[in-house]
């Protein structure tokens, strides 16, 4: 026989508004095996924990229910109390008669009686509440971070400098992402490489951060404190410790190909540094084009190289270390809008140019030498349409959702132009003008000063004519069909997940949202945590921003891994899933279901039919569970149960709630 | 027939006398010339009391489960047979390694009491083992033959008859759970029915409590259906069993395109399977 306490809280007028905390009290009282039931105004006071652990005492109660407010917002906070009691904090349940109950109903009438409904449920649970424990788990206070865009490096320096040792992991030959190829950044028109490569350089020479690029991360098991992670780094080719980044290489190199960082606007060699400040400063051979590695013929590369880097027979490494915390800093890529905007010309028009493109061609490093010119004709443009949205807010063709950055850099863009090439032209179509942030809506003010032709509405239509560009499209603030005749085009597309997103994503036992980022773990109030444990979300990979958010981002993200390795040791979660192996058949239909992989099968030799035979039998990793109850459902003999939360607690509290 | 039944006895001697076995499962005669009952045969001389003939009703796959542990045992499969073999091997209730199966293609079994063809027989569409180490006897053409028939009628009542309908099959039942022991894929240990502490199932036997069975059954059971009917014959109620699974079969068949259960070792389970990319459109 279990002794039970109920305890009732009015939170102020908040509950005892809408339900009759008496009546209640009078409900509770003569449940089965309540010894005690009684009300405070304020149950998370100082004064109304004590006066529960006092009933504990003078009624020797073994278990308690709370009706208050929901267990997210006090659960934690009654299980703490009753660590100063004699009690296990898990022999509490706690009725939710607040968010539940009496803030969804007017009146008394009907709050009062589901109150009570509620309680009996907990009271029948409580009954059959066993003590639970936790387990110590180790934490490995060493970083992986995926993705060496700003989020990454922003969140490897502040991890760094917090005196945890760090790896970076980048797939492309050096850091940066796509911030350090963008010309300037609104709303301040700093030079982002002038913010952006220090911040390159700083993680390059951190003694805490290993840095990884080119490189890949294949294979990911473990949990939270414990994780066991394979990184391949692709061959370079160079020998990196002899290498001083002299370039020599790449002056003499025969081979060229267009280059990824300018967009396509310009060329490197097969032997290439992306981009003069890039980190590591040290070129790479590409060999899907090095003439030696496909033809066995040139080593032009290896002549010329004063202290003898080149290595032709160079082969990937693969090494597995174990991590502690992972961060996800992936990044995005733009939408494929060719495939996509046949009406646009679907790409065969070379000067309908995408956003990304245009900051290569303002830049003063970029292909250009930051001369506005078109790609067809080197001509300057003396008008210049700018479409946003493209793929953004159009489920018909695109994605529903706002890429959030594209109405700041649009603006910039035709600041940019018309700063460039005094006396041009530059209309934008847009579908509204979002400019949320500080200082941007002076800006897009400052745009339109400059002279930009705002029209709003979509283009519906792009084709070559006579040497122009024309966009036709319509005003629907005026009503009416517009036609522009323009020298260049800059489509402003949307930003999608990175193409890698949803391996790295299953690996990590990362769900995504329906326009599939990664999702984070309570879209409010957990923003940089994933539902699972010690993996965490920075930058656009969990959906499109811009960069004062990804770095804010990326700090918090480092902050709670900061948090993580501020303890030795992390407490198991008790509410976990537990197999009996009495009843267990070894169907396996757990292991398939678990999405955090928690479960595995061990063949075991057991007694059946007086017959010894091997049968599997699950087994739970106390680690990785996180107590979602998926594998329990799924489990048809029942062998599979969730502590804290067993089938038959739920029967009982079916039970309770079918009587009354 | 007689020619298959001659070869059986022939073989299943020779399995045994050479050590390859311990033990076959196939059919040896009943009480009545018209009834068949299932076989265990350990010893090479009573091979020749081994039975090949259209009254072989029981399916044999289950049986192959009771004697693990025993060694390797032959088991005599036709379609059904086999496909349930398959399905125990996904379910990991057993080895292939730890069976031989007799392969032996079938044109169909009858029923004792009227002479004729067995429902489960007339709405397969497996006559040909899908899995076998060596086949007796020549195969047979698969019959082409709607198996969702039933399942459209059904299908095709309003709510009112459908209800009617159910209560009208439930009401007979008398929860003996034939079919639960007969089904190659209720391999649990334990099952819910039994399971008093959590007491998902009450005892009683009512039209209220034998649907709850029956509908729990089908979702424990439906996505992994292998077909072979062996519920329903087993009845001895004459509830029309198969009817719910194939439901559920066709169903899964239109949502998740599932297919069929037990064609190979390698099956998945529909109704259990979850794929972090599934869209969260509920979120
Ligand atoms: C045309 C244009 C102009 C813009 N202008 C501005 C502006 O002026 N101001 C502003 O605030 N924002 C601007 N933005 C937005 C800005 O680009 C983003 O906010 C910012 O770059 C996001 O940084 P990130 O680190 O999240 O992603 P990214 O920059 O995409 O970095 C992700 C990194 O992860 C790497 N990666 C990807 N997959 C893997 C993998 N599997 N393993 C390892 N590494 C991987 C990538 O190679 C990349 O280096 C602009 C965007 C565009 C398209
Ligand atoms: S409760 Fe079950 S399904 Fe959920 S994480 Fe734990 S083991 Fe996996
Ligand atoms: S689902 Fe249940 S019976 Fe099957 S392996 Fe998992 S715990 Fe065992």
């Amino acid at each position: 026989m279990s002794r039970i306490g109920v305890f009732v809280c009015h939170c102020g007028s908040n509950i005892a508004g809408t339900v009759d905390i008496s009546q209640v009290l009078e409900a509770s009282k003569d449940l089965p095996n309540v010894v005690l039931a009684a009300d405070n105004k304020y149950t998370c006071s100082d004064q109304g924990q004590q006066a529960i652990k006092d009933a504990i005492v003078e009624h020797g109660l073994d278990r308690i229910v709370i009706g208050c407010c929901s267990p997210r917002m006090h659960e934690l906070t009654f299980r703490k109390m009753l660590t100063q009691t004699d009690l296990n904090p898990y022999m509490l349940e706690i009725a939710n008669i607040r968010e539940q109950c009496s803030w969804v109903h007017k009146d008394k009438e009907v709050g009062t009686p589901k109150a009570i409904g509620l309680m009996k449920m907990a009271v029948a649970k409580v009954d059959r509440d066993r003590p639970l424990f936790t387990m110590n788990i180790p934490v490995n206070k060493r970083a992986l971070i995926i993705g060496g865009g700003i989020a990454g490096m922003q969140a490897a320096l502040d991890i760094a400098d917090a005196g945890y040792p760090v790896t970076i992991v980048e797939t492309t030959p050096s850091l940066g992402g796509k911030m350090v190829m963008l010309d300037k950044t609104f709303p301040t028109m700093d030079c982002s490489a002038c913010i952006c490569t220090p911040k390159m350089a700083d993680v390059g020479s951190h003694p805490n951060i290993t840095m990884k690029t080119l490189s890949e991360v294949e294979k990911i098991g473990g949990y939270v404190g414990n994780f066991e992670v394979t990184i391949r780094e692709r061959a370079k080719y160079i020998d990196y410790d002899k290498c001083t980044g002299c370039g020599l290489c790449e002056t003499k190199c025969p081979v060229k190909v267009e280059s990824e960082f300018d967009q396509g606007m310009g060329m490197r060699k097969a032997i290439y540094k992306p981009f003069a400040q890039a980190v590591p400063a040290k070129p790479t051979i590409d060999a899907a084009h090095c003439r030696y590695l496909n033809e066995g013929k040139c080593k032009v590369c290896s002549k010329v190289c004063p202290l003898g880097c080149i290595n032709y027979e160079d082969q990937d490494k693969v090494s597995t270390e174990v991590y502690g915390a992972i961060i996800v800093a992936m990044g995005y890529k733009l939408i494929n809008w060719a495939d996509i905007y046949a009406e646009y010309g679907g790409g065969r028009y070379s000067d309908v140019i995408t956003g990304l493109q245009f900051e290569r061609l303002v830049n003063a490093s970029g292909p250009t030498e930051g001369h506005i010119i078109r790609p067809s004709d080197g001509a300057e443009p003396k008008s210049v349409v700018i479409v946003k949205c493209v793929g953004s807010r159009d489920p018909e063709k695109g994605r529903s959702y706002c890429s959030r950055a594209c109405c700041m850099y649009g603006a910039k863009h035709a600041h940019q132009y018309l700063d460039k090439v005094p006396g041009g032209k530059c209309y934008v179509f847009y579908m509204d003008v979002r400019t949320p942030g500080k200082g941007y809506d002076e800006f897009y003010m400052n745009t339109q000063h400059d002279g930009a032709q705002y029209l709003r509405g979509r283009v519906s239509k792009i084709y070559e004519q006579n040497g122009k560009l024309i966009c036709k499209g319509e005003d629907t603030l005026s009503g009416q069909q517009v036609t522009v005749e323009a020298d260049m085009v800059v489509l402003e597309t949307a930003m999608v997940p990175a193409d890698d997103a949803d391996r790295i994503g299953a690996m990590l036992g990362i769900t995504r949202d329906k326009d599939l980022w990664l999702s984070e773990a309570h879209p409010k109030l957990r923003p940089v945590e994933t539902n699972s444990g010690g993996v965490y979300l920075a930058g656009t990979c969990q959906g499109p921003k811009d960069i004062p958010d990804t770095v804010a981002q990326a700090s918090a993200a480092a902050m709670k891994v900061a948090i993580l390795f501020s303890k030795d040791e992390l407490e198991s979660n008790a509410m976990i899933a537990s197999s009996d192996p009495a009843i267990c058949n070894g169907c396996g239909a757990c292991v398939a279901i678990c999405p955090y992989q928690a479960i595995t099968l061990e063949e075991v030799e057991m007694r059946e039919n007086s017959m010894k035979v091997i049968r599997p039998i699950s087994k739970v990793n106390p680690g990785l569970c996180q107590g979602c109850g998926a594998c329990t459902v799924a489990c048809r003999p029942g062998a599979m149960d969730l502590r804290g939360f067993t089938d038959e607690q739920i029967m009982r509290e079916v039970e309770a709630l079918c009587q009354w | 027939m007689s020619d298959i039944q001659t070869t059986l006895r022939t073989r299943a001697a020779e399995l045994l006398s050479s050590g390859e076995v311990v033990e076959v499962i196939g059919w040896t005669a009943g009480r009545f010339d018209n009834q068949t009952t299932p076989a265990f045969i350990t010893k090479a001389e009573d091979a020749e009391s081994l039975v090949f003939n259209e009254y072989c009703v029981n399916t044999t796959s289950k049986f192959s489960l009771m004697e693990r542990g025993l060694g390797k045992v032959a088991v005599c499969v036709r379609g059904c047979d086999s496909r349930g073999i398959n399905r125990m091997i996904t379910d990991n209730q057993l080895k292939r390694e730890e069976v031989h199966l007799i392969g032996i293609p079938c044109t169909g079994m009858k029923d004792r009491k009227t002479g004729e063809e067995l429902l489960k027989c007339r709405e397969c569409s497996y006559r040909n083992p899908v899995v076998y180490d060596e086949l007796i006897g020549e195969s047979v053409t698969e019959p082409e033959l709607n198996r969702f028939d039933a399942v459209e009628k059904l299908e095709a009542m309003d709510q009112a008859e459908r209800a009617a309908f159910f209560d009208s099959v439930y009401e007979r039942c008398i929860r003996c759970y034939a079919c639960r022991e007969v089904c190659p894929v209720c391999t649990c240990k334990s099952c819910f029915v039994d399971q008093l502490a959590a007491g998902w199932q009450g005892k009683r036997s009512n039209v209220a409590e034998n649907k709850f069975y029956g509908l729990t059954r089908v979702f424990h059971v439906g996505d992994r259906c292998v077909e072979c009917g062996e519920c329903q014959r087993a009845c001895p109620m004459d509830l029309p069993l198969m009817l719910l699974n194939r439901k559920m079969i066709k169903d899964l068949d239109l949502l998740f395109e599932a297919g069929e259960a037990g064609l190979d070792a390698e099956g998945t389970n529909p109704l259990g399977t979850y794929d972090v990319n599934d869209v969260e459109e509920f979120m």
